[in-house]
């Protein structure tokens, strides 16, 4: 318990200073005015009401790495169009668009400390066509497991993903089978993997990699399943009840082991990673 | 032919399903059943036979042929329940040393409440990772829909074939429209873009092989279907039985951890692994 306090009193919240996010002016959750400054030095977490606002992978890496630690692997590995997806706009485009935007594929990896403690860090960005598992994001995931299944360095992800990616056809469906038997590496090599689920993880993310963790933490009210409520209501004309495939639905039906706000992430991770070295 | 009418090949309600092939592979087939924790999913069947003088397990997505055999087997649509089972006789096959087949004919997993409530996504995602443990040799035939998560929750082998009408895909082409455009009625357009053909598939280097159907397709002629679909898979088994399990479990990761090989072969894609 003494451990467990002294990580959650020493271990900053956050790594490093976040950069700025598109916020609304005022908060999704409970409607009062945002202040930007605060909001970005609480993690992008409501002081009012804890509605956990949706960070891209260039936020997430300062959020978990210590200062000056994040090293990033593989980041020249590009998407390209496969299948001469044209419609409703070309895949190739949109490719090149996002990359010019500054976002570098689905899911960014690498390795870093966190309080002092080496591990590897991968995070998807749903801002990149949906956070949607591709060759590129599977191949970045595969061979940081396989590197982590052989350092011994502990693995942590962060995911935020509609699934696989259509514009890849099967080959993204394939990426599935890629990531899962690299998570299996990591198990035969008794390495911990530890899976943050954020709001949304979806398809074939949660049915494969972001559900495979040693323990599998959700982000409060992160909605979290593998058919989304669209696809699920035009195949069943169900209606759903309200918190459906939340993080909270999620911890009582036995999904997930843990429901923490992002603010007490970091030093829930340091505690973690002490506690399975 | 166009890709929606092979779509609609695929899904011919005349098609032959799992049972209908296993029962001509291995006429002494005894079916299993259960999860032996709480559900038998009639979506999948499973059992063990005798297959060129070699005890065999065979698993197999089932759909049904009349309105209540259809609703009874969910269209083939498993929950979580399914893959329980498809494991437990996989532990089942390694603990004999049995040989294991399966057929996969699937919309997809079931999109429905109770199989989120009982962990579908889970439920793929161990039996996705538990197949590369699975210490016997596997192959896998694609013999009417393969779609989407629901499909590769039964499709990690060592072999994986497709029928000349059958398709595989990342989501149904319905499933597809609706997440791209929004709208399911685009599933032609859909099913273009996929492309989600046999012969699309093998050149994507993502099965080994296109097993012919007889003329008229495999709806017309169940019997010359399933001696076409038996000579594939026993001619590609055969080597994988004289495999020691470590090459086998190493050469099963390899072909899953490069099947885009095809696509990194491309001067663009970035560095090799370092």
């Amino acid at each position: 318990m003494a451990i467990l306090e002294r990580h959650q009193e020493e271990v900053a919240i956050q790594g490093d200073e976040l950069p700025e996010i598109l916020l609304p002016t005022n908060c999704p959750g409970c409607g009062i005015a945002l202040q930007p400054d605060e909001l970005r030095a609480h993690n992008y977490v409501c002081t009012e009401c804890g509605h956990h606002f949706r960070l891209g992978a260039d936020v997430w890496i300062p959020l978990l790495a210590d200062k000056g630690s994040w090293q990033e692997r593989w980041s020249d590995v590009r998407s390209h169009d496969l299948l001469n997806w044209t419609v409703p706009k070309p895949y190739q485009e949109t490719v090149e668009r996002l990359l010019e935007d500054g976002l570098n594929e689905a899911v960014r990896t690498g390795t870093c400390t966190l309080d002092g403690k080496p591990m590897w860090l991968a995070a998807f960005d749903f801002g990149f066509v949906g956070g949607t598992l591709s060759i590129v994001a599977g191949e970045r995931l595969a061979r940081g497991m396989e590197q982590a299944a052989s350092s011994g360095t502990p693995y942590v992800l962060v995911s935020a993903s509609g699934g696989a990616r259509m514009q890849e056809g099967v080959l993204a469906l394939m990426q599935l089978a890629k990531v899962n038997a690299a998570v299996g590496r990591l198990h035969a090599a008794g390495v911990p993997f530890f899976s943050v689920l954020t709001d949304p993880t979806f398809g074939g993310t949660a049915a494969s990699l972001a559900l495979l963790g040693d323990i599998n933490i959700a982000e409060p009210g992160a909605a979290i399943g593998f058919t989304g409520p669209r696809v699920i209501k035009q195949a069943t004309y169900a209606d759903l009840p309200p918190g459906f495939q939340s993080a909270e639905f999620q911890l009582a039906h036995g999904q997930v082991d843990l429901v923490r706000s992002r603010t007490e992430l970091r030093p829930l991770l340091a505690h973690l990673l002490e506690m399975y070295s | 032919m166009s890709v929606w009418e092979i779509v609609e090949l695929a899904r011919h309600p005349q098609r032959p399903y799992s049972l209908d092939y296993i029962r001509r592979l291995a006429p002494d087939f005894i079916e299993l059943h259960g999860d032996r924790l709480s559900a038998d999913d009639p979506a999948l069947v499973g059992g063990v036979g005798t297959w060129h003088g070699r005890t065999t397990v065979f698993l197999g997505h089932q759909k049904g042929r009349s309105v209540k055999e259809r609703v009874a087997r969910n269209w083939g649509m498993m929950h979580p329940e399914g893959y329980r089972k498809a494991l437990r006789l996989a532990h089942h096959a390694a603990k004999f040393g049995f040989p294991i087949i399966s057929l996969i004919d699937t919309p997809g997993a079931y999109p429905g409440a109770g199989a989120e409530e009982r962990g579908i996504a889970a439920a793929i995602a161990n039996a996705i990772m538990e197949w590369f443990r699975i210490p016997v040799p596997i192959v896998a035939a694609v013999i009417g829909e393969g779609g989407s998560g629901g499909a590769l929750g039964m499709g990690v082998a060592d072999r994986v074939i497709m029928l000349e009408n059958s398709i595989y895909s990342v989501a149904s082409p319905e499933a597809a429209a609706s997440i791209v455009w929004r709208d399911n009625a685009r599933k032609v357009e859909a099913a273009e873009q996929l492309q989600l053909t046999s012969r699309e598939i093998v050149g994507m280097g993502v099965v080994e092989e296109v097993v012919p159907e007889p003329k008229g397709s495999a709806s017309a002629d169940y019997d010359a279907a399933a001696a076409a679909l038996d000579e594939a898979l026993h001619r590609l088994m055969r080597p994988l039985l004289q495999q020691p399990s470590a090459e086998l479990l190493q050469h099963r990761y390899d072909r899953f951890r490069y099947i885009d090989s095809l696509i990194q072969a491309e001067p663009h894609f970035g560095p090799k692994i370092d």
